[in-house]
């Protein structure tokens, strides 16, 4: 109901990797046929501004618990018969749900606007999608853990979103980048999004043939979630924004 | 149905509550008053099981709240001091939502939700955000949240801060309502006449403890004194047997005959009566009653309690 009320901030989430796309369409093409994939389109772009902005759009999830403390109602929720876990997951499952529908979205988007022709299972890349998006959770519900306020879990996850897109391949191939970023590149989950993203659009991938890609977004999904379980204090004081 | 014993809590700066013993029974309105910083907010946080006592108890119909929260809670309405509703959804679905949170199911929660809109005038709002809502409307809403199914204890922390008069005699209305059809109200407020118009059972906390507890009119006759203040422009002037509070002066004692006493003080005075900008005799009330129990006055929006 909540993110069905204001549903600016997510209309903008799919919006604007769109528009992105765009602009970077015509580059990331030519990276492609560079790389010897001559008949590419939006094989690179699509899923690297999928990526990018599914991790910009882990503010989502700060929005949805600050502002219950913003707004008073975090301690109604803990006076509840409702258990920390039912509260967590009643605010985790909705945005479960709205990012894999706005990965979808753009994914989508991307076949109709920017020439995206994945020659993979579809099973696949819907796979990827939702291991890809249970970790965006995981590590969303982990910033609120350890930030005490949202301002610092949003710039957390936005920054840190973009840093491991970038690292990751989202905006040009991990190949393009300094040879040093590729070891840390494997460091994060972006990485392995885009790895998996990226054979199923350009190398005819299986769900069999991505098995690894999934295996290591469930692994940091796993980390991120014992952390938050670990950390997280239903009776901290967070400061949000209204 | 509320039993807290021996309740003991401190923060850093120093201890808050220091053995609170308090029961609320069913249909019972207990009105809890205190300085502001005299716990009442911390002994209810305790109560509904959102942080713990340092030592002592707290059962709800028989079930220990530190031990088995949730099935507690099952029991319980929290309508905390701080306003919690979610002004990006209606009224209604501020309801609904609160509703289903209490455990009430899809039939239960229509019905619910349209009697307790009507009961606090909110009908005509149910479409209206929230966060639309007037000052006093939204306290409406937020109390309304609280109640919606029927809980055998309830909260109300200062219910009517910032109402309007309509709002806090809804507001007034529906605890009336409520504990006539059973259930146990604790209820906390600055304004001492809505205790008295709830016919309420007074609990004086004061220092951490409990130091009174009984019927309004009890308190009143047994406590309760004549109230005579002395009002200046500036920073009030000493005077003996009188205690500076500001730019007031009120007697350190009880006074038998409050016109003697103001005749003596203005002597005493002099020259300095020209300073004076008002002379209150009040009733014996509540107020009076707290100051003789307490040696204090209950002052809203000080920080500090003024001593004897």
């Amino acid at each position: 109901m909540l993110l069905i009320s204001d549903p600016g901030a997510f209309l903008a989430s799919i919006a604007m990797p769109l528009v992105l796309g765009a602009f970077l369409l015509p580059v990331t093409r030519d990276q492609l046929v560079l790389a010897g994939r001559t008949d590419a389109g939006g094989e690179q772009v699509v899923p690297g501004m999928a990526v990018l902005f599914g991790f910009i759009g882990v503010q989502f999830v700060g929005m949805l618990f600050y502002r219950e403390h913003a707004w008073g109602t975090w301690d109604r929720l803990r006076a509840s018969p409702a258990s920390t876990l039912e509260i967590v997951a009643g605010k985790a499952a909705p945005l479960y749900l709205s990012q894999v529908l706005q990965v979808t979205v753009v994914l989508l988007a991307g076949v109709l606007l920017f020439d995206y022709r994945p020659n993979g299972s579809p099973f696949a890349i819907a796979a990827l999608v939702v291991v890809f998006v249970a970790m965006l959770v995981a590590f969303g519900v982990m910033l609120v853990a350890l930030c005490a306020s949202m301002d610092v879990a949003l710039m957390l996850g936005s920054l840190g979103g973009m840093v491991m897109a970038g690292l990751g391949g989202a905006l040009a191939p991990v190949s393009s980048l300094p040879g040093w970023t590729r070891p840390v590149a494997r460091a994060t989950p972006a990485y392995w999004a885009i790895d998996g993203l990226r054979a199923a659009s350009l190398d005819a991938a299986r769900l069999f043939d991505i098995a690894g890609d999934l295996g290591m977004l469930l692994g940091f999904t796993v980390l991120f979630s014992l952390v938050a379980a670990l950390r997280l204090r239903m009776d901290d004081v967070k400061i949000g924004t209204t | 149905m509320l039993r807290i014993e021996g309740v003991v809590k401190g923060y850093r700066d120093g201890p808050v509550l220091r053995g609170v013993d308090l029961t609320v029974g069913p249909g019972e309105i207990v009105g809890m008053v205190g300085a502001n910083g005299a716990g009442k907010t911390t002994l209810i946080g305790i109560a509904a099981g959102l942080r713990r006592a340092d030592s002592g108890s707290v059962c709800i119909a028989g079930i220990d709240v530190a031990a088995h929260r949730r099935r507690a809670a099952r029991h319980v309405g929290l309508a905390p001091q701080e306003l919690g509703i979610y002004p990006t959804l209606t009224v209604a679905q501020n309801l609904e939502c609160f509703a289903r949170l209490a455990g009430l199911r899809s039939a239960q929660v229509r019905r619910r939700v349209a009697e307790v809109a009507e009961q606090l005038g909110l009908s005509d709002r149910l479409a209206s955000r929230a966060g639309e809502l007037s000052g006093g409307q939204k306290r409406r809403l937020h109390t309304g949240t609280a109640v919606l199914h029927r809980p055998d204890l309830v909260f109300l922390d200062e219910p009517t801060v910032g109402a309007d008069v309509v709002s806090r005699r809804e507001i007034l209305d529906l605890v009336r309502r409520m504990a006539a059809e059973g259930t146990a109200v604790l209820y906390t407020t600055h304004h001492l006449t809505e205790l008295e118009q709830l016919d309420a059972t007074i609990a004086v906390l004061h220092s951490g403890r409990i130091v009174h507890t009984g019927p309004v009119a009890d308190v009143i006759s047994r406590w309760a004194t004549t109230a005579v203040t002395l009002r200046f422009a500036h920073a009030a002037p000493a005077l003996p047997g009188w205690r500076q509070e500001g730019k007031t002066l009120v007697p350190r004692a009880p006074v038998g005959e409050p016109g003697a006493a103001v005749g003596r003080a203005l002597a005493v005075l002099g020259a300095r009566c020209a300073e004076l900008t008002g002379v209150e005799i009040s009733r014996p009330g509540l107020e009076t009653a707290y100051l003789a129990i307490t040696g204090h006055t209950l002052t809203e929006g000080d920080d500090s309690a003024h001593a004897a």
